[in-house]
């Protein structure tokens, strides 16, 4: 009896659909741990902020394998979109959007979105492009 | 239906099911018919207000029905340790020109959001909540809270910029020509974070990886610059 339900949770911990819920409440736990340690603390940053740096801190000295956690992270960044749809029906609330108000709005996004984006790609074209200038010569 | 609505529990399964329900249909719509229009970000909103509308109810029933998927922007923000643990060797390479990108990328978007918001009339909680839109989202609605902007606002914000921005992404590639591969995936991991490192990935390998990454860091980085702009905007 004891012998098959050990069978039956070492099936089911390497199941894909286990190990993913498994390592995603393990990030849930560094997450959480995060928040507790900005409450307690009164560190002025987001708990996932500093349970990310833990998490980074964990792999960089070995004491963690990122690949452990890597389904488990890609699950929740691949449905991460799903995370913020019921944050987006504020505007719900907001019919003043509707408007001019929205056109002024919809007007700052789309000029504002091109100019960092020409910006920031012939800033990194050109650095790339005095790198290559300066770089030493092949042998 | 209104009495039953009205039950926290009724409300919050109802809720939860249509919204997890209509992004599952929206995300293979997406992929039958992968148009920019048709992305899930844009029609999975729009069908949940319809229900919303229809069933004369407000955001506030919704919202509090919801509260919990938005709660796991927390542990997605965790998550993202692991790409950038994986990517450690691309940023040792780069670091210099990564660095230099993402500053001028985030001072570009303050700076214009603020510039053509208060040429066009905007100001107050409105244009504060349009500062930090290039940005994916976690990180994007903590600065907002941050900086005295209405988070919720924010992520509309950035929904739009995402769907704008992957779409002009394209256009901007065919009339400026970039060399460079890191700039490319530059330009939309900072200009268009999520949907922007999506359409990077369709392009190259390289360029999605680095939109990707930089997406995360130049997140970070307006975050941890948060409490320096809320001292320059008193």
């Amino acid at each position: 009896m004891s012998a098959s339900v050990a069978h039956t949770a070492r099936y089911l911990r390497r199941s894909p659909p286990m190990q993913i819920a498994l390592q995603v409440m393990l990030v849930i736990g560094f997450w959480l741990l995060g928040e507790a340690l900005v409450r307690l603390l009164g560190i002025p940053l987001p708990g996932g902020i500093v349970g990310l740096a833990i998490l980074l801190a964990l792999f960089a000295t070995r004491r963690l394998k990122a690949r452990r956690l890597r389904r488990g992270a890609q699950w929740l960044l691949a449905d991460m979109l799903l995370f913020f749809v019921p944050a987006v029906l504020a505007v719900l609330d907001h019919r003043e959007l509707l408007g001019l108000t929205g056109l002024k709005i919809l007007f700052v996004i789309l000029f504002s979105t091109v100019s960092v984006m020409i910006a920031t790609a012939l800033t990194m074209e050109a650095c790339q492009r005095w790198r290559a200038a300066h770089a030493p010569a092949p042998r | 239906m209104r009495p039953l609505l009205a039950e926290p529990l009724a409300g919050a399964l109802l809720w939860s099911l249509v919204t997890i329900g209509f992004y599952w249909g929206a995300k293979r719509l997406h992929r039958r018919w992968p148009h920019w229009w048709l992305s899930p970000l844009m029609v999975t909103p729009l069908l949940i207000g319809g229900v919303v509308l229809a069933l004369h109810a407000g955001y506030r029933d919704y919202i509090g029905g919801t509260r919990w998927l938005v709660l796991l922007l927390g542990p997605a923000t965790v998550a993202f340790a692991i790409p950038i643990y994986e990517q450690r060797g691309l940023i040792r390479r780069h670091w210099p020109v990564l660095l230099i990108g993402m500053v001028v990328g985030s001072a570009t978007s303050l700076l214009t959001s603020w510039g053509l918001a208060t040429l066009v009339g905007l100001d107050g909680a409105l244009r504060l909540s349009l500062l930090p839109r290039s940005i994916s989202t976690p990180f994007a609605m903590e600065m907002s809270g941050d900086i005295g902007g209405l988070p919720d606002l924010t992520a509309v914000f950035v929904v739009i910029t995402g769907i704008a921005g992957a779409a002009m992404g394209d256009l901007i590639l065919a009339r400026v020509p970039i060399a460079s591969a890191l700039a490319r995936g530059a330009l939309f991991g900072i200009g268009a974070h999520g949907a922007g490192t999506a359409r990077a990935h369709q392009i190259g390998e390289v360029e999605g990886t680095v939109a990707g990454l930089v997406m995360v860091l130049v997140g970070l980085l307006n975050v941890l610059a948060a409490p320096l702009l809320v001292h320059l905007l008193r």
